[in-house]
Protein backbone atom coordinates (compact mmCIF):
# COMPACT_ATOMS: atom_id res chain seq x y z
CA UNK A 1 0.00 0.00 0.00
CA UNK A 2 1.19 3.59 -0.79
CA UNK A 3 0.15 6.76 1.10
CA UNK A 4 -1.67 7.27 -2.72
CA UNK A 5 -3.63 3.78 -3.20
CA UNK A 6 -7.71 4.60 -3.06
CA UNK A 7 -9.05 4.71 0.07
CA UNK A 8 -11.74 1.20 0.32
CA UNK A 9 -14.90 1.65 2.53
CA UNK A 10 -13.28 0.13 5.92
CA UNK A 11 -10.46 2.79 5.71
CA UNK A 12 -9.87 6.36 7.18
CA UNK A 13 -6.74 8.44 6.66
CA UNK A 14 -5.63 11.91 8.14
CA UNK A 15 -2.42 13.42 7.15
CA UNK A 16 -0.94 16.86 8.18
CA UNK A 17 2.20 18.44 7.43
CA UNK A 18 5.19 18.58 10.46
CA UNK A 19 7.63 21.52 10.74
CA UNK A 20 10.57 19.57 11.52
CA UNK A 21 12.46 17.47 8.90
CA UNK A 22 11.75 13.92 8.62
CA UNK A 23 13.96 12.05 11.02
CA UNK A 24 13.21 14.13 14.08
CA UNK A 25 9.48 13.70 13.52
CA UNK A 26 9.95 9.87 13.02
CA UNK A 27 12.24 9.84 16.39
CA UNK A 28 9.34 11.56 17.98
CA UNK A 29 7.58 7.64 17.34
CA UNK A 30 10.13 5.54 18.13
CA UNK A 31 10.39 6.30 22.57
CA UNK A 32 7.89 6.62 25.09
CA UNK A 33 9.45 10.06 26.33
CA UNK A 34 8.49 11.34 22.75
CA UNK A 35 5.33 9.58 22.60
CA UNK A 36 3.87 10.43 25.83
CA UNK A 37 4.58 14.59 25.10
CA UNK A 38 2.18 14.01 21.98
CA UNK A 39 -0.40 11.29 21.35
CA UNK A 40 -3.60 11.79 21.75
CA UNK A 41 -5.88 14.64 21.68
CA UNK A 42 -5.83 17.66 23.35
CA UNK A 43 -5.77 17.62 26.97
CA UNK A 44 -5.37 13.59 27.24
CA UNK A 45 -2.19 11.75 29.02
CA UNK A 46 -0.70 8.62 29.06
CA UNK A 47 0.76 5.72 31.19
CA UNK A 48 2.61 3.01 29.80
CA UNK A 49 3.23 -0.11 31.17
CA UNK A 50 5.35 -2.31 28.44
CA UNK A 51 7.26 -0.51 25.69
CA UNK A 52 9.27 -1.94 23.08
CA UNK A 53 9.98 -0.34 19.92
CA UNK A 54 10.77 -3.02 17.11
CA UNK A 55 8.73 -5.35 15.17
CA UNK A 56 6.58 -7.60 17.10
CA UNK A 57 7.11 -5.53 19.67
CA UNK A 58 4.51 -3.78 22.04
CA UNK A 59 3.21 -0.88 23.79
CA UNK A 60 0.91 -0.74 25.97
CA UNK A 61 -0.18 2.18 27.81
CA UNK A 62 -3.90 3.69 29.79
CA UNK A 63 -4.74 6.92 27.40
CA UNK A 64 -6.21 9.13 30.44
CA UNK A 65 -8.83 11.71 29.51
CA UNK A 66 -9.39 15.00 30.78
CA UNK A 67 -12.60 14.44 32.55
CA UNK A 68 -10.92 11.50 34.03
CA UNK A 69 -12.06 8.48 31.83
CA UNK A 70 -9.62 5.59 31.51
CA UNK A 71 -8.80 4.21 27.76
CA UNK A 72 -6.79 1.19 27.53
CA UNK A 73 -4.93 1.14 24.55
CA UNK A 74 -2.24 -1.90 23.26
CA UNK A 75 -0.23 -0.87 20.10
CA UNK A 76 2.27 -3.47 17.87
CA UNK A 77 4.30 -2.94 15.71
CA UNK A 78 4.66 -4.82 12.74
CA UNK A 79 6.78 -3.36 10.43
CA UNK A 80 9.87 -0.61 10.58
CA UNK A 81 11.09 0.89 7.99
CA UNK A 82 12.62 4.21 9.12
CA UNK A 83 12.25 6.66 8.43
CA UNK A 84 9.40 6.16 6.09
CA UNK A 85 6.98 3.89 7.31
CA UNK A 86 5.32 2.33 10.22
CA UNK A 87 2.93 -0.51 10.52
CA UNK A 88 0.99 -1.58 13.80
CA UNK A 89 -2.01 -3.10 15.11
CA UNK A 90 -3.96 -1.00 17.72
CA UNK A 91 -6.93 -2.18 19.89
CA UNK A 92 -7.72 -2.01 23.47
CA UNK A 93 -5.81 -5.61 24.39
CA UNK A 94 -3.97 -8.28 22.44
CA UNK A 95 -7.10 -10.18 21.68
CA UNK A 96 -9.42 -7.25 21.13
CA UNK A 97 -11.65 -8.49 18.27
CA UNK A 98 -11.83 -4.83 16.89
CA UNK A 99 -8.39 -4.38 16.42
CA UNK A 100 -6.99 -2.06 13.68
CA UNK A 101 -4.27 -1.86 11.40
CA UNK A 102 -2.81 1.65 11.01
CA UNK A 103 -0.06 2.89 8.47
CA UNK A 104 1.93 5.97 9.07
CA UNK A 105 3.95 7.43 6.27
CA UNK A 106 6.42 9.85 6.49
CA UNK A 107 7.11 11.81 3.30
CA UNK A 108 10.02 14.71 2.98
CA UNK A 109 8.82 17.93 1.39
CA UNK A 110 10.69 21.35 0.95
CA UNK A 111 8.55 22.83 3.87
CA UNK A 112 9.16 20.30 6.37
CA UNK A 113 7.53 16.50 6.87
CA UNK A 114 4.02 14.86 5.55
CA UNK A 115 2.76 12.36 8.19
CA UNK A 116 -0.03 10.30 6.54
CA UNK A 117 -2.22 7.71 8.36
CA UNK A 118 -3.95 5.31 7.14
CA UNK A 119 -6.06 3.18 9.13
CA UNK A 120 -7.95 0.01 8.00
CA UNK A 121 -10.57 -1.84 9.96
CA UNK A 122 -12.04 -4.86 9.82
CA UNK A 123 -15.79 -4.37 8.69
CA UNK A 124 -17.46 -0.78 7.45
CA UNK A 125 -19.60 -1.27 10.13
CA UNK A 126 -16.16 -0.65 12.69
CA UNK A 127 -15.00 2.16 10.36
CA UNK A 128 -18.02 3.94 10.38
CA UNK A 129 -17.95 3.50 14.61
CA UNK A 130 -14.61 4.83 14.53
CA UNK A 131 -15.31 8.13 12.00
CA UNK A 132 -18.00 8.96 14.89
CA UNK A 133 -15.89 8.01 18.09
CA UNK A 134 -12.76 6.50 18.16
CA UNK A 135 -10.61 7.84 20.99
CA UNK A 136 -12.38 10.97 22.84
CA UNK A 137 -15.62 8.91 23.85
CA UNK A 138 -15.95 11.11 26.61
CA UNK A 139 -19.60 10.38 28.49
CA UNK A 140 -21.90 12.50 27.92
CA UNK A 141 -21.99 14.23 31.03
CA UNK A 142 -18.48 16.33 30.53
CA UNK A 143 -17.32 19.27 28.60
CA UNK A 144 -20.84 20.80 27.68
CA UNK A 145 -19.53 23.84 28.35
CA UNK A 146 -16.11 23.71 26.27
CA UNK A 147 -18.55 22.34 23.93
CA UNK A 148 -20.97 25.19 23.73
CA UNK A 149 -17.86 27.49 23.27
CA UNK A 150 -16.85 25.06 20.23
CA UNK A 151 -20.07 25.21 18.89
CA UNK A 152 -20.46 28.85 19.39
CA UNK A 153 -17.35 29.31 17.90
CA UNK A 154 -18.39 27.16 14.43
CA UNK A 155 -21.34 29.29 14.04
CA UNK A 156 -20.40 32.52 14.30
CA UNK B 1 -31.16 28.75 1.67
CA UNK B 2 -34.02 27.89 3.95
CA UNK B 3 -33.35 27.66 7.47
CA UNK B 4 -33.24 23.81 9.29
CA UNK B 5 -35.83 23.68 12.14
CA UNK B 6 -34.51 24.26 15.35
CA UNK B 7 -36.11 20.72 16.08
CA UNK B 8 -34.14 19.31 13.57
CA UNK B 9 -31.99 17.84 15.31
CA UNK B 10 -29.15 18.09 18.71
CA UNK B 11 -26.81 20.69 16.51
CA UNK B 12 -29.91 23.26 15.50
CA UNK B 13 -31.52 23.00 18.79
CA UNK B 14 -27.85 23.94 20.64
CA UNK B 15 -27.08 26.92 18.03
CA UNK B 16 -29.32 28.96 20.03
CA UNK B 17 -27.23 30.38 22.94
CA UNK B 18 -29.96 30.44 25.83
CA UNK B 19 -30.87 26.80 25.34
CA UNK B 20 -26.62 26.16 25.87
CA UNK B 21 -27.03 28.25 28.47
CA UNK B 22 -29.98 26.46 29.75
CA UNK B 23 -28.33 22.67 28.97
CA UNK B 24 -25.20 23.74 31.45
CA UNK B 25 -27.38 25.42 33.88
CA UNK B 26 -29.58 21.97 34.22
CA UNK B 27 -25.78 19.78 34.32
CA UNK B 28 -25.67 17.67 37.08
CA UNK B 29 -29.46 18.81 38.63
CA UNK B 30 -33.17 18.74 37.70
CA UNK B 31 -34.55 22.26 38.37
CA UNK B 32 -38.20 23.72 37.81
CA UNK B 33 -39.09 25.91 35.17
CA UNK B 34 -39.12 29.11 37.50
CA UNK B 35 -35.52 28.15 38.42
CA UNK B 36 -34.15 28.61 35.39
CA UNK B 37 -36.15 31.62 34.48
CA UNK B 38 -34.34 33.47 37.87
CA UNK B 39 -30.95 32.18 36.62
CA UNK B 40 -31.66 33.22 33.02
CA UNK B 41 -33.03 36.28 33.43
CA UNK B 42 -35.79 35.32 31.33
CA UNK B 43 -39.54 34.94 31.59
CA UNK B 44 -41.20 31.50 31.98
CA UNK B 45 -43.13 31.32 28.69
CA UNK B 46 -40.00 31.85 26.72
CA UNK B 47 -37.74 28.94 28.86
CA UNK B 48 -41.05 26.63 28.90
CA UNK B 49 -40.28 27.14 24.49
CA UNK B 50 -36.60 26.45 25.11
CA UNK B 51 -37.00 23.42 26.97
CA UNK B 52 -39.74 22.45 24.06
CA UNK B 53 -37.31 22.34 21.51
CA UNK B 54 -34.36 20.73 23.77
CA UNK B 55 -36.88 18.07 24.89
CA UNK B 56 -37.75 17.17 21.28
CA UNK B 57 -34.29 17.23 20.24
CA UNK B 58 -34.00 14.23 23.39
CA UNK B 59 -31.49 16.80 25.30
CA UNK B 60 -33.91 17.54 28.49
CA UNK B 61 -36.38 14.91 30.54
CA UNK B 62 -39.11 15.82 32.68
CA UNK B 63 -39.80 14.43 35.37
CA UNK B 64 -43.11 15.39 36.91
CA UNK B 65 -43.37 15.50 40.59
CA UNK B 66 -46.28 16.36 42.42
CA UNK B 67 -47.58 19.55 40.89
CA UNK B 68 -44.30 20.29 39.79
CA UNK B 69 -42.18 19.35 36.49
CA UNK B 70 -38.83 19.19 37.06
CA UNK B 71 -36.67 19.27 34.09
CA UNK B 72 -32.93 17.52 33.74
CA UNK B 73 -30.32 17.48 31.00
CA UNK B 74 -29.95 13.94 29.27
CA UNK B 75 -26.33 13.93 27.94
CA UNK B 76 -27.15 10.88 25.72
CA UNK B 77 -29.12 13.79 23.28
CA UNK B 78 -25.46 14.68 22.66
CA UNK B 79 -24.33 11.98 21.28
CA UNK B 80 -24.24 13.14 17.58
CA UNK B 81 -22.25 15.86 18.67
CA UNK B 82 -19.66 14.43 20.67
CA UNK B 83 -19.27 12.01 17.74
CA UNK B 84 -18.31 14.98 15.45
CA UNK B 85 -16.28 16.82 17.76
CA UNK B 86 -14.73 13.11 19.04
CA UNK B 87 -13.73 10.91 15.68
CA UNK B 88 -10.91 9.36 14.38
CA UNK B 89 -10.43 12.92 12.58
CA UNK B 90 -10.59 15.14 15.50
CA UNK B 91 -8.44 12.37 17.64
CA UNK B 92 -5.62 13.09 14.92
CA UNK B 93 -5.91 16.22 13.59
CA UNK B 94 -5.33 16.99 17.38
CA UNK B 95 -2.65 14.47 18.32
CA UNK B 96 -0.65 15.12 14.86
CA UNK B 97 -0.93 19.04 16.04
CA UNK B 98 0.69 18.11 19.11
CA UNK B 99 3.09 16.14 17.25
CA UNK B 100 3.78 19.73 15.20
CA UNK B 101 4.39 21.58 18.39
CA UNK B 102 6.85 18.90 19.98
CA UNK B 103 9.02 18.49 17.14
CA UNK B 104 9.12 22.65 16.79
CA UNK B 105 9.78 22.85 20.54
CA UNK B 106 13.03 20.28 20.14
CA UNK B 107 13.95 22.03 16.92
CA UNK B 108 14.39 25.16 19.11
CA UNK B 109 15.72 23.27 21.99
CA UNK B 110 18.63 21.75 19.54
CA UNK B 111 19.47 25.76 18.05
CA UNK B 112 20.04 27.04 21.17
Amino acid sequence: MTPDTALSDRELMVSRLIEGPRDVVFEAFTEVQHLSRWWGPKGFTTTTRTFEFSEGGVWEFTMHGPDGSDYPNWIQWMEIRAPEVIVLRHGEGPDDPDQFSSTFFFEERTDGSRVILRSEFKTKELRDRAAQEYGAIEGGNQTLDSLATYVTGRLE
Amino acid sequence: MARARTTADAFNAIAEPHRREILTFLKGRERVVSDIADAMGMNQPAVSKHLRVLREVGLVYVHPEGKQRRYGLDARGLEPVHGWTGGFEEYWSESLERLNTYVRKRQREEER
